[in-house]
């Protein structure tokens, strides 16, 4: 290739180039003014409390997400502390942006299960063969003989968006290293089993039934339901016994020898700690089991 | 009389005989990834009906006005590339200025259709079925959109119903959506050769 070569190239290519070049520049420009004209004003406190948010886009605080809760925010200042995978730690963030002061009530909630029957422990009439999720189970009435337990369809790990749940055995189970605590999952349920609740210490001591039914109908259909025998409740006050099923005061725990006593005496084996380091479940004592 | 007929049958090859995703395979990204729900689908489909609408009127006028009469048709790619983007961006903003609700609802996609081949397409297509008229290039680019749009909702439509019924394990996801693809052209197909 010589320079004469090189020189009919460059006769050839250079319009291609001009033209390009004039019409990018006019497209630039075009946009420049465009860009002016049509600019949006965005507050930077906006973008600031954004930037504060978890960027999960849950939807726990009743926004589409956290840009539009973060718009929400700003506008009215109370709907702070509405963030539930944030926790008080992003509430005093939106706060120290907004110049807000908020008590610092924050103990950080996180859901529990109200059942603890994995597919063994339940009995069923009859096997269910309709639409594999709980709402549509749970609208037949013998589905399985507790009225009150999990059904294990996972409506409330579909809801989950961290992938925080899942069926384990039929039952539904809670990672708590995934869990932001939004809350879908208590929403989803259609027994309510899932109970959002103040985990005030990082392993939290709960019943995990939630039968009404009376004693023996409940041990007939469950071997590790609530019977409402009431140890529990002779040991410490934090457990009170209503409608034959003992409930933990939650507000009031606290990790005491007491409590320790009453899950080990629980007949059942139906007191258990939850949480990310959760020792396992005892399994019901032989007594019980054949009682 | 004639140039209306004209149009209406340029309009309506567009839309169904040679409508871009069944019969040209352009545009599947979306049309795969976005049909999810119907209300988003319909959403995607009548931005991108509207890119398509301006960046088809705006590349005619460029190719016909300023690439042919300089002899310059082997840059139209890049031109046209740029046009698209260049739609979009003003598209974008427009938008968010006039309708931020839309702008929300419309959220990465109206981005995305910068490299919706569907749009380069159809810009390519004009010019290789020789039109010469920027009305008929207008109605063209507008009906490809309304193409798009149907397809893309005729698409959603199936796959919600899709979610209710008892798909096999091993075709759940994205085999069965592609099978659904394949049959949903394979019905357009049957319009074929009908016009143009």
């Amino acid at each position: 290739m010589n320079l004469a070569d090189i020189y009919q190239l460059w006769q050839g290519a250079w319009p291609a180039g001009v033209t390009m070049l004039a019409l990018g520049s006019s497209f630039a420009v075009a946009l420049l003014i465009a860009s002016e004209k049509l600019k949006v004003k965005v507050d930077p406190k906006i973008e600031q409390i954004y930037e504060a948010l978890p960027h999960l886009d849950c939807g726990a605080c009743g926004f589409a997400g956290c840009s539009s809760y973060a718009r929400a925010v700003l506008e009215k200042p109370e709907l702070i502390g509405k963030c539930a995978p944030g926790g008080p730690e992003t509430s005093g963030k939106i706060a120290e942006i907004l110049s807000l002061q908020i008590s610092d009530s924050g103990v950080l909630k996180r859901p529990i299960v109200h059942c603890r029957a994995h597919d063994d422990d339940k009995s069923c009439y009859g096997k269910y063969q309709g639409i594999p999720t709980c709402t549509a189970a749970n609208v037949l009435p013998n589905v399985q003989a507790c009225k009150f337990g999990c059904l294990g369809f996972g409506d409330c790990c579909y809801a989950c968006k961290f992938d925080a749940l899942g069926i384990v055995d039929g039952l539904a189970t809670i990672d708590y290293e995934k869990c932001t605590g939004c809350g879908a999952c208590s929403k989803a349920c259609p027994r309510n089993l899932i109970e959002m609740i103040p985990f005030s210490y990082e392993n939290m001591m709960t019943v995990a039934c939630s039968s009404k039914e009376a004693g023996k109908t409940t041990r007939a259909m469950c071997k590790v339901g609530c019977i409402g025998c009431g140890i529990c409740g002779k040991q410490t006050e934090q457990f009170r016994v209503e409608d034959n099923l003992a409930r933990l005061d939650y507000e009031k725990y606290q990790p005491t020898e007491q409590t320790e006593t009453a899950l080990n005496k629980c007949p059942t084996g139906v007191i258990i700690y939850v949480g990310k380091t959760a020792p396992a479940a005892k399994q019901p004592t032989e007594k019980a089991v054949s009682a | 009389m004639d140039t209306l007929n004209i149009l209406i049958m340029g309009f309506i090859s567009i839309v169904i005989v040679n409508n871009l995703v069944f019969t040209k395979f352009l545009g599947i990204c979306p049309y795969l990834g976005v049909s999810g729900r119907i209300d988003m689908a319909f959403g995607m489909g009548m931005a991108v009906t509207f890119v398509v609408t301006l960046s088809g009127t705006l590349t005619w006028m460029i190719d016909h006005w300023v690439l042919m009469k300089l002899g310059l048709e082997v840059t139209r790619y890049v031109c046209f590339i740029l046009v698209i983007a260049g739609a979009v961006q003003l598209v974008e903003m427009y938008v968010r200025k006039f309708f931020p609700s839309l702008y929300e609802s419309f959220g990465i996609f109206l981005p995305l259709i910068t490299t919706n081949c569907a749009i380069l397409g159809l810009c390519l297509f004009i010019n290789l079925w020789e039109i010469d008229n920027l009305l008929e290039a207008v109605v063209l680019s507008f009906g490809a959109g309304i193409g798009f749009t149907m397809a893309i909702c005729i698409m959603a439509g199936i796959r919600e119903n899709l979610n209710l019924a008892d798909v096999p394990d091993c075709l759940k996801g994205a085999p069965i959506t592609l099978i659904t693809a394949g049959i949903l052209a394979l019905a357009f197909m049957g319009f074929a050769g009908m016009i143009r």
